[in-house]
């Protein structure tokens, strides 16, 4: 029975063209949404490239440039901008401190179109009140991105239950059940049999799919096999399960077609678009981060009161800096006394800022830990979490991309302070010793396998419920009248 | 006989149990979000008060300073939150809330909500357009998906043949008896909308001709998606068939169209990134005047100009201080500068909107949706509307300090210093936004594309209904 069921099925979804739709339609989802993805990471890459491509040019002029001022020879450029000047380099010639796209960075857009991937830096600014978002249309942000990510989490879902809305309502409809019911086998075991022939076929063509497309845009599917390839085909199977779980159940709830399709469709708004966006709004009341508007203007008085004391606050800080202490240390005629003093001050700024901005780094980290603990509550939040993992374009990411910004910016400082308070020049070596960044890959959070142990219990929860509910409700009969 | 089809509509339509309870999810999930959405206007527009009073504050309270210093040291404009918001919220998750207005740039606006919150926010909120613009469609397929075949199916329809109705008149008829509880539903959470606004002290600049002209755009987005569940109900087989076919429309409608078209619009019209934009600016600012540097070429030239104009030998017997004139004159050519290349952006965001409005031929929702935030003043063109008057504001606030410098004060003397009356002589920034006419007519293309939708889907049901 179960052979003949299984060719039955095969050889009626192949007549019924659902194979050959299925495979075209998902295909041609996938190598769409790879392609945008992969515009995107391209963009992300070459953006970099020129930056740093710009950034070699000027050191080149740089050096051109000491040569010149060291042999004497008259240049037109203003004093306060020669490259002999420790300021001078520290403000006109930064690094750039990059964040380069993960290599499956095209499954999942996620935050990266709305945060920078590089940053240049400087002496002057404050680098933890850098602006890290991206210059980008709110429009297309408001609108997203359609990736991969969007294929799965929310068309995926769609497609199950256009596949298997009927299995059993459409036999009765047409008057087959009864003939079903006189064959040797329960109805409940038909129905698992039908879906899991479905599931298996769909995984195939979904992986075909994914790996199809992705080749097709430049990933190299082997080598990035343990590199998120290999996550990404068990979430997609495991996002699959789930729905098929709950098809499985649905069907056997033994309601007509119509009723089927619109069950399913609820939960799936409930669980793809509502849980989502009411958890979101829950983690913004609950956590509320304090207003920017008044933080603009804690610091501007901060800053202000900075100004007055500058000479106190200079003399503090030489006290606790004898290293920096300089002969002509605080003359206020000379622009290194204004540099000295500067400095001084944007300590004392730092240092008085730190509370206010620790608030919102704590609102936001409970925020996500809020999110992080109830992303339990959808399968689509978990896969959502899951593929921005792969493709590290999670908030998170970002979040640290920007602690080591903010670490290098002080690196950056350091080197040139001793040379601006004891007023010494650059020249050709110490350009050799400048402070390089480096990215380093944050090592994540939970293991990723969770997240999917998560999808397939909720999937196993739904196959069991089934069965019971079938077997308590003796649903058989209910079924057949 | 219309009215009669109408009634018998409606009436199945409250007695049948599961359409009740989606009328009252859809009901109770729309109280939920206007009331999250006022909080969280009142909350914003609190911080925005306060913020607005405590910079002037900060601003007028300086000590007695160069002007010069005081330019640098700047003030903020703070983006007023609009009534309408409380319906849609449009782009202003994704747009910053203030801008630094200080000497001789022009900066973006900062602090942009999304980035202060997790990744769950790329879901979207649950706000009164998320269920306008998304869910009640949905529950318009649900009510009308087996309008006409479910007669099919009862052998009703031969019935109604047989009394000599027009196939037009029932069409008529199926389509009223699906649109009027959507209206009335509409109608009723506008009403009440309105009321909560018009109610509220400090709610801003409420206009009840905006909610109305609000109301009629999504009356007509409904209208459309009443008009192609009943042409998809008449034409197809089943019920069944009918529902899958109005759920892949609403699909490509609602959430695909939109992403496919943003991802075009970026391909075609890309943004540079903030760096490139800052070293393009910073590139052009070079080849000018720099108000700062008197050794320049362009300051020597001025200079030059300057002293033949008032026919003097030396800038010593300016009636004027040249530091504050060059000054001005530099920043009038970074203002220049920034100008261009915020055209720029601006001519890229033009393109965008128009591939938009060309992919409305796939989508009744992206008209629907752009008119919705322009009409409730969030949208991208109000922002900009925003960044320009904030623009203008610094340039004349700029001006008056670097003249004041100029006029009071011999050349060379830095140490000039002004007092609180200048700081308190520049009024403080307000912003107007359009209003709803001019808003009307700059979003006339997205009117008529709405109305093109409307008048061709009930062009298409008459023309599927004429044989039944």
């Amino acid at each position: 029975m179960f052979k003949y069921n299984f060719i039955y099925e095969w050889k009626t979804l192949i007549r019924d063209r659902w194979v050959q739709s299925l495979g075209v339609l998902l295909f041609g989802l996938c190598l769409f949404a790879s392609y945008n993805g992969k515009g995107k990471v391209e963009k992300r890459k070459q953006d970099i490239n020129d930056a740093m491509a710009t950034v070699k040019d000027g050191d080149e002029a740089m050096l051109l440039l000491i040569d010149s001022i060291q042999a004497g020879l008259p240049v037109d450029v203003p004093s306060w901008r020669q490259p002999v000047q420790p300021t001078a380099v520290g403000n006109y010639h930064p690094r750039v401190v990059a964040f380069p796209p993960a290599p499956m960075a095209l499954v999942a857009t996620g935050q990266s179109d709305l945060f920078t991937h590089y940053v240049k830096p400087t002496l002057r600014g404050e680098a933890m009140l850098l602006n890290f978002t991206e210059l980008s249309s709110p429009v297309q942000l408001l609108f997203g991105s359609f990736d991969l990510s969007f294929v799965l989490i929310y068309l995926l879902p769609l497609i199950v239950i256009a596949f298997t809305y009927n299995i059993l309502s459409v036999e009765r409809e047409r008057g087959s059940l009864r003939l079903l019911a006189t064959q040797p086998m329960k109805l409940v075991h038909w129905v698992l049999q039908k879906s899991t022939l479905r599931f298996a076929l769909l995984s195939l063509i979904l992986g075909g799919c994914l790996s199809l497309s992705l080749m097709m845009n430049g990933v190299s599917i082997i080598e990035q096999w343990n590199q998120g390839f290999s996550q990404l085909l068990g979430l997609s199977f495991g996002y699959l399960l789930f729905w098929f779980a709950l098809a499985f159940l649905v069907n056997l709830l033994g309601r007509t077609s119509a009723v089927n399709a619109i069950s399913l469709l609820g939960v799936w708004i409930g669980l793809v678009l509502l849980v989502p966006a009411v958890l979101n709004q829950l983690a913004n009341t609950i956590y509320p981060v304090p207003s920017r508007a008044q933080m603009i203007n804690d610091m501007r008085v901060l800053k202000a009161v900075a100004d007055k004391q500058q000479d106190q606050i200079l003399a503090e800080y030489l006290r606790n800096h004898p290293e920096l202490v300089s002969v002509e240390a605080g003359t206020e005629a000379t622009a290194y006394g204004w540099w000295q003093r500067y400095f001084a001050a944007q300590d004392v700024v730092k240092e008085r800022m730190q509370p206010l901005l620790e608030k919102y780094d704590g609102q936001l980290k409970r925020q996500q830990q809020w999110v992080h603990q109830l992303r339990v509550l959808s399968p689509a939040i978990l896969m959502q979490d899951g593929l921005q993992k792969i493709s590290g374009t999670a908030s998170w990411y970002y979040r640290d991309y920007r602690q080591q910004v903010i670490s290098f910016a002080e690196q950056w400082r350091e080197f040139f302070l001793p040379l601006i308070f004891k007023d010494e020049k650059v020249d050709a070596e110490i350009l050799t010793q400048l402070p390089e960044f480096q990215y380093e890959k944050p090592i994540a959070g939970l293991p990723f396998g969770v997240n999917l142990s998560l999808i397939l219990l909720y999937s196993c929860l739904l196959l069991g419920l089934g069965f019971t509910l079938y077997s308590r409700q003796r649903k058989e009969k209910l079924l057949l009248t | 006989m219309i009215w009669k089809i109408a009634r018998k509509e409606i009436k199945e339509t409250l007695r049948e149990g599961r359409f009740r309870i989606a009328g009252v999810i859809v009901l109770a999930l729309l109280s939920i979000a206007v009331v999250i959405s006022y909080n969280y206007y009142n909350y914003v527009q609190d911080q925005h008060a306060q913020a607005s009073t405590n910079t002037r504050n900060l601003w007028t309270s300086q000590d007695e300073k160069n002007p010069h210093s005081a330019a640098h040291y700047g003030t903020y404009a703070f983006k007023p939150k609009s009534p309408l918001s409380l319906i849609d919220q449009g782009v202003d998750k994704f747009t910053g809330i203030s801008i630094f207005l200080e000497a001789h740039r022009r900066n973006e606006a900062q602090f942009i909500a999304a980035a202060d919150q997790t990744g769950l926010a790329r879901f979207g909120d649950l706000t009164p357009d998320f269920i306008l613009l998304f869910i009640i469609p949905l529950l318009i397929i649900l009510m009308g998906y087996n309008s006409f075949g479910k007669e099919r199916e009862n052998g009703t329809l031969k019935l109604l043949q047989s009394q000599g109705v027009p196939p037009g008149k029932v069409a008529l008829g199926k389509w009223l008896g699906l649109y009027m509880p959507i209206l009335f539903l509409t109608a009723g959470l506008f009403l009440s909308a309105g009321l909560m606004l018009a109610l509220t002290p400090n709610f801003g600049m409420f206009s009840w001709t905006a909610l109305l002209l609000m109301t009629l755009v999504y009356l007509i987005y409904y209208g459309v998606f009443a008009n192609l569940t009943l042409i998809i109900s008449a034409w197809a087989k089943s019920g069944g068939i009918a529902l899958v076919l109005l759920l892949s429309i609403w699909i490509i409608t609602c959430l695909a169209t939109p992403k496919a078209a943003s991802n075009f619009a970026d391909a075609l019209y890309p943004y540079p990134t903030r760096q490139e934009f800052m070293a393009d600016v910073s590139e052009d600012r070079k080849k000018g005047l720099d108000g700062h540097n008197p050794w320049n070429k362009e300051a020597k030239l001025l200079e030059k100009e300057t002293l033949e104009e008032y026919g003097v030998d030396s800038i010593h017997q300016l009636p004027f201080n040249f530091d504050g004139y060059r000054m001005q004159k530099g920043e009038e050519h970074e203002a220049e500068v920034y100008f261009k290349h915020y055209q720029l952006l601006k001519d890229q965001f033009n393109q965008q909107s128009h591939f938009y409005s060309m992919s409305a031929a796939v989508s009744p929702y992206l008209p629907t949706r752009f008119l919705s935030m322009a009409i409730a003043r969030t949208d991208y063109g109000l922002h900009w509307d925003f960044a320009d008057a904030a623009e203008r504001y610094r340039l004349k606030m700029m001006e008056a300090l670097n003249m004041d410098f100029a006029e009071n004060s011999a050349y060379g003397n830095w140490a000039y210093k002004a007092d609180q009356s200048l700081w308190e002589g520049i009024p403080d920034f307000s912003y107007t936004p359009p209003t709803i006419g001019q808003i009307a007519v700059r979003h006339l293309s997205n009117f008529l594309l709405l109305a093109t939708w409307l008048v061709i889907s009930f062009l298409g049901l008459f023309w599927i209904t004429r044989k039944l």
